[in-house]
């Protein structure tokens, strides 16, 4: 029988139209009417949702969804809907700032463009005269201007262009690409089974992910199996939740695996026609029993077995989820390959609720002047020590311990683009550290962040409802182009990254590669869109989506994996040459002893990023962090919520107050992030709770190098 | 069904699938920017259940906001005349009118009306009717990514509101405070 598409779903009988199939913006049961809303996309994280911003009088009221964009799935998130409150933030950065006093002291010198420009060129021209131009650092997080900045490092002849995914999400890809040649995407709207481990979809917002899985679960009665340390929504919303011992996933992932070769539950025509390594691969999972995965994970061996065949029988609409962020453990790589493994063995790939390749859309691409390549190596040693990772992307916590070190050389320049290192890398002291031995730092943001305000030169940015951005393609089983287009005006002196990457450009005598408006950017951007008179298009409508998605397109005879062998790759070579284990070697993570327990990180639709949590109708729902502890060793420990608590690891302390709550397991504790701030330009949370960064230990996937921020034992004891 | 003093063509209310709320706060944001609700007070609001022992815990959402009820007592106590309810169900107040006495907050039986500490008079959720009257849907429908709440027309039988109340059993909160709310939880 045909499923339910995404088009039934959402489309005919309920209040929104398919995306592009009206030629209405917000129609409503009550008598549809034309919103003169201005499309355009939001940046407070990186789902990049289509906005509708409504205008009175040159002042934004209100954000609203714009339901052309089948990814974004007609909502706006809370932290969408608060980002009017950055641009009207009475504390935001509004002018280019010079620091005078010492490093952190607060002391700045409000200065104009050219002089913040002037200033930074001749240090950054200092520092290339002493150290070569190798001697800089560029680190940028996910945005559409994040371009501007990397080219900037690059044609200054920069090999450290250092971007976030080795923060994130970098083993997951690499794990996905290695075994399958590309990342896919999981129809969590059509699948019947899905089991998610750690990854919090009802928290941790990822469109259309979330949107789908309460379709999914909620409206077609999917079920859900979830493992998690945390009794988070999503565990709420489970048919099952499991809190799995920490680090220990992939002994559930191989038990299942276990089982289902054992009892030929496996797409054998599948692993046949389309994988390599399945006969190792049998030999290889015979030890990981469901009764050994139950020392391990804790969870009971015939609640193993019994998901593990009923995942098989629910394929191909069966699906482990990837899930997102993965920096979690030093053997993350692997953990993700065994999902990756699982995936492929009951045959989902590229199937309707299985594991689909991406779609992309076509766009036209802005030529710019190409400058030589760097003379020097990376300072991170990544084609060295992580041949396999994305060299492009760098891997930030082996570049630190380098920096530090001053090996292979010294880097004593660091320009920053809307990254707060001392929050978003693991051991601020150590990042404090590196701020410390440079010689200059500057800082591009929307708001004084931490970072910024340890810097020298702090480049205020315009917000993104006052730029204009470059075209974005989001890849996936319902694909998008977004634009970004400017609202309003900026309010205060602030620039679009781009017009501070040229002020330094044409300071640093690179002015030949930045000769161009982004409106020549985006219309060349627009010319190759899918779509007559694309510009046009998106100034109107904000974004270009192909509504229908295809399954099936890759499995065909001649379809060819982007993998050496051309197949899914179960057995790897290629790790093996890179000296790693080719099929997912299980060993026990080391456990929390003598009293301490392992620090567990996570997120809540409200508060992500680290710059989220100063926003007042956030902020509202998250005055200040706590430490969850769960009651058995809070009562070992006299304990009680709204205690004020006394936080340590190896690395560093913090005091935050406690919640008691069984919605932890007894060996963990957890705290949100993005509290514990230092800048008191951040003033609803300078000073209030505490950063998770202090006590984070520096640790990293031994195959990506991908950040493991899970891997920190704390002591807790009453302050 | 309280529909009974319903006597114009279209009669505004609100199913709410309360088991797809995820606790995600994008609806209470939307409303107050939507309304320029002051920090500290709300139009809506998200109450949370948690029940059992670790690890059998179980956790609710329940949206909640003025239930615009067809007899709605906080009108009746309302000494100006500021509270007041138009044809089509909606309550409102008259800014204009309220003098702040909050008779009204202590009348409400569902605790959704507020002291503005900027104004001085009293608010609540309006159904957005500004926006409801331009033919839009209101703010904390339209943003929430799992389409908890469906607003509509009560006497438009092929609207989806009036459609899932024709097929899903509901409850309505309190029903014995006989002010008729319309807000009506699917179950
Ligand atoms: S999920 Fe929320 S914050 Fe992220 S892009 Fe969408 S609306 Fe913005
Ligand atoms: S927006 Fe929707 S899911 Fe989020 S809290 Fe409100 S009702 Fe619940
Ligand atoms: S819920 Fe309260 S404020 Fe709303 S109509 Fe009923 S009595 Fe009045």
């Amino acid at each position: 029988m045909e499923r339910r598409t995404f088009m039934e779903i959402i489309g005919a009988g309920s209040l929104i139209l398919p995306p592009l199939a009206c030629g209405l913006r917000r129609p409503v049961a009550a008598g549809p009417t034309f919103l003169d809303g201005i499309a355009t996309t939001c940046e407070l994280c990186p789902n990049k949702c289509s906005v509708l911003a409504v205008v009175k009088d040159g002042h934004i009221t209100k954000l609203n969804p714009n339901p052309d964009n089948p990814k974004s799935r007609g909502m706006l998130c809370a932290r969408g809907n608060a980002a009017v409150q950055q641009v009207y933030d009475p504390d935001r950065l509004k002018q280019p700032l010079i620091r005078v006093g010492a490093r952190g002291e607060g002391k700045w010198r409000p200065a104009s463009w050219d002089e913040a420009f002037d200033y930074t060129a001749k240090k950054l021209s200092d520092i290339k005269a002493k150290h070569g131009p190798e001697g800089t650092l560029w680190s940028s997080t996910e945005g559409f201007q994040e371009i501007f900045f990397k080219n900037l490092g690059q044609a200054f002849g920069s090999p450290n262009v250092m971007r976030h995914p080795s923060l994130c999400l970098a083993s997951v890809n690499l794990a996905y690409s290695m075994t399958y040649g590309t990342v896919p995407s999981f129809d969590l709207l059509n699948a019947d089974y899905v089991i998610m481990a750690g990854a919090n979809r009802f928290e941790s917002i990822i469109t259309p992910d979330t949107m789908d899985l309460i379709g999914g679960t909620m409206e077609r009665k999917a079920k859900l199996i979830y493992l998690d340390p945390r009794f988070t929504v999503t565990a709420s919303k489970a048919d099952e939740w499991y809190p799995i011992k920490p680090g220990t996933d992939m002994a559930f992932i191989l038990a299942m695996m276990n089982v289902i070769i054992a009892e030929n539950r496996y797409d054998k025509a599948f692993l046949e026609s389309e994988t390599v390594g399945f006969e190792q691969l049998v030999e290889h999972v015979k030890p990981y029993t469901p009764e050994w995965a139950e020392g391990e994970t804790e969870i009971p061996a015939q609640d193993i077995a019994r998901i593990a065949r009923a995942f098989a029988d629910a394929a191909p609409r069966a699906v482990f989820y990837a899930g997102r962020r993965s920096s979690w453990y030093q053997n993350d790589f692997q953990m993700r390959r065994a999902q990756a493994l699982l995936n492929a063995i009951v045959g989902n790939w590229d199937r309707q609720g299985g594991m689909v390749p991406n779609q992309k859309i076509a766009k036209g691409e802005f030529l710019v002047l190409p400058w030589d390549d760097p003379k020097a190596a990376r300072v991170d040693e990544v084609e060295k020590a992580f041949p396999l990772a994305s060299a492009k992307d760098g891997v930030y916590l082996p570049l630190r311990e380098n920096l530090l070190k001053g090996q292979p050389y010294p880097v004593k320049g660091w320009m920053i683009y809307k990254q707060d290192p001392l929050h978003a890398l693991p051991d601020q002291g150590k990042t404090m550290k590196m701020l410390d031995q440079m010689e200059f730092v500057g800082v591009i943001d929307i708001a004084m962040s931490d970072t910024a305000w340890y810097a020298d030169v702090v480049f205020p940015e315009s917000h993104y409802l006052e730029r204009t951005d470059p075209i974005e393609v989001m890849p996936g089983i319902w694909p998008a182009a977004v634009y970004r287009q400017q609202v309003v005006k900026p309010i205060h002196d602030t620039k679009p990254c781009l017009e501070i990457a040229q002020g330094l450009a044409k300071r640093l005598g690179l002015s030949d590669y930045f000769d161009y408006t982004i409106e020549q950017w985006v219309e060349a951007e627009a010319k190759e869109l899918p779509i007559q008179n694309g510009l046009e298009h998106m100034k109107q409508r904000g974004v270009v989506a192909v509504s229908q998605p295809k399954y099936g397109t890759t499995r065909n005879p001649v379809h060819r994996f982007l993998t050496k062998s051309g197949k899914i790759e179960l057995f790897s070579d290629r790790l093996k040459e890179a000296g790693h284990d080719p099929l997912p070697v299980y060993t026990p993570p080391v456990q929390p002893s003598g009293g301490r327990f392992r620090l567990v990180l996570g997120r809540k639709a409200t508060i992500t990023h680290a710059t989220l949590t100063n926003l007042p109708w956030l902020h509202e729902h998250n005055p200040e962090n706590d430490l969850w502890i769960h009651p058995e060793p809070a009562a070992k420990l006299n304990i009680q919520s709204g205690d004020l608590l006394e936080v340590s690891s190896s690395v560093g302390q913090v005091r935050i107050k406690a919640r008691v709550t069984q919605e932890i397991r007894p060996d963990c504790v957890f705290m949100l992030h993005g509290f514990g701030k230092k800048s008191p330009w951040l003033k609803r949370v300078h000073n209030v709770g505490a950063a998770d960064s202090v006590l984070l230990e520096t640790a990293w996937d031994k195959v990506s190098g991908n950040a493991a921020m899970h891997e920190t034992f704390v002591k807790v004891v009453k302050a | 069904m309280a529909t009974k003093s319903v006597k114009t063509a279209q009669r505004y209310a609100m199913v709410i699938d309360a088991k797809k709320c995820i606790n995600c706060k994008a609806c209470v944001v939307a409303c107050k920017a939507e309304n320029q609700v002051p920090l500290g007070v709300f139009r809506n609001w998200i109450d949370e259940e948690t029940s059992g022992e670790y690890p059998h815990l179980r956790m609710s959402f329940d949206p909640e906001q003025c239930h615009h009820c067809a007899d709605p007592s906080c009108v009746r106590v309302c000494p100006t005349g500021a509270s007041w309810q138009r044809e089509d169900g909606i309550v409102l107040v008259n800014e204009d009118d309220c003098i702040g006495c909050k008779y009204c907050i202590i009348a409400c039986p569902y605790d959704a009306r507020y002291h503005n500490p900027e104004t001085h008079t009293v608010g609540k959720c309006t159904f957005c009717s500004h926006r409801v009257d331009r033919g839009e849907l209101p703010a904390c429908v339209e943003t929430c990514p799992s389409k908890v709440r469906v607003f509509g027309d009560l006497n438009d039988p092929k609207s989806q509101l009036h459609q899932l109340l024709a097929t899903r059993r509901y409850e309505v909160k309190n029903p014995q405070t006989g002010n008729g709310p319309q807000l009506y939880y699917l179950l």
